[in-house]
């Protein structure tokens, strides 16, 4: 497949995965890795560890420039600049559309059953987004010791995650990983 | 206790206000993003009470989608309509994802130093804990149910365990978990 014609298949893949990402868009990174490393092959294993690891080091929209550093490797700026659109597109407009549909039936009690029945799974994906990264960063003890640690962290105390953040890359720069 | 404090009806907010925020809410929201929205929109802006902000992330959270564009989305359509939307997402978006892909461009280009390699692969081991453990902390409220642990699970392992595509995830987990709050709601 060439650039255009990878760009355009990547852009409707993702555009179909934002549209069902119930959770937010880490809820369909394990498809999506699957779809860009182990189907089609357009980046590494490692590419898509190191376009993770940098938009958590990142400030702003994380996932979506995430998705866009895929798109630049797959077809350059346009790529990139597509592969972001189709991230945020489709969910903005269903917001919208939500909003309004929500605004008007603010007391229904369908609402209530829909939230509590979504909840389960959207946390069951997210938790599983979480572990399918985990498995591709922590290619040893040292790097998985890293990841429950700040995961414990993150549980018992109300520490600013980005000190959690800040650990990990200076035990990694200092090579102790 | 605290007077009602709600904006002004006869003052709407601007466009430009909601740009503003929403550009701020994203360059400061490393990680916590939820926490500076809730700051911006309901404690400085005072655009939102607590309860409609409440409101406003539930809706978002049961919808597809990155949440907190979700929130700038429905904030910006509830003071300003679908113009008051498309403000409060472009300022959520355009600035902070142009300047984070220039440093993350220039990021990759060295990502083969070895320093960079281990900076890379220490954030990375980090940031797959704390998603877990935000996924563990949404689950929280609702330890009480085991319908909807069984379905958290159930979608877990099928992610996880079993590898399926995330479609079929969904709807075979979906009208279970439905059924499960369905029966509750007709309890309680």
């Amino acid at each position: 497949m060439n650039g255009q014609s990878a760009a355009l298949a990547l852009t409707a893949h993702l555009a179909l995965l934002s549209s069902i990402s119930f959770g937010g868009i880490p809820s369909v990174l394990p498809d999506i890795r699957n779809f860009v490393v182990t189907a089609n092959g357009w980046v590494t294993d490692q590419e898509f560890a190191n376009y993770f690891a940098i938009v958590q080091a990142i400030p702003g929209p994380n996932m979506i420039l995430m998705m866009s550093f895929i798109g630049l490797k797959v077809w350059g700026l346009p790529g990139a600049a597509a592969s972001a659109l189709a991230t945020f597109g489709p969910p903005c407009m269903m917001y919208f559309a939500a909003f309004r549909l929500w605004d008007r039936f603010r007391e229904a009690r369908w609402q209530r059953i829909a939230r509590r029945g979504l909840a389960p799974v959207t946390i069951g994906l997210v938790v599983a987004g979480g572990v399918v990264m985990a498995r591709t960063a922590d290619t040893d003890w040292a790097l998985l010791a890293v990841t429950i640690a700040a995961a414990a962290v993150f549980l018992a105390t109300r520490i600013n995650p980005l000190w959690t953040l800040a650990a990990g890359a200076a035990l990694g720069a200092l090579g102790v990983l | 206790m605290q007077v009602p404090a709600t904006r002004p009806e006869a003052q709407p907010v601007s466009l430009a206000a909601l740009f503003v925020a929403f550009l701020k809410v994203s360059l400061c929201g490393f990680g916590g993003g939820l926490v500076w929205a809730r700051r911006t929109v309901v404690d400085r802006e005072r655009w939102l009470d607590d309860e409609e902000f409440a409101d406003t992330l539930s809706l978002c959270q049961f919808l597809p989608g990155p949440n907190i564009i979700g929130i700038a989305v429905c904030v910006g359509a509830r003071l300003r309509g679908a113009a008051g939307a498309i403000a409060a997402a472009a300022g959520f978006i355009l600035i902070p994802g142009a300047i984070g892909f220039g440093l993350g461009a220039l990021f990759l280009q060295h990502a083969y130093l070895p320093i960079l390699q281990g900076v890379l692969g220490g954030v990375s081991a980090a940031a797959a804990g704390l998603l877990i453990a935000t996924g563990l902390r949404l689950l929280l409220p609702h330890r009480t149910r085991p319908a909807a642990l069984l379905c958290a699970a159930l979608a877990f392992a099928g992610m996880t365990l079993v590898k399926l595509p995330l479609l079929v995830v969904l709807l075979g987990v979906l009208p279970i978990s439905f059924a499960a709050a369905a029966i509750e709601g007709a309890r309680a």
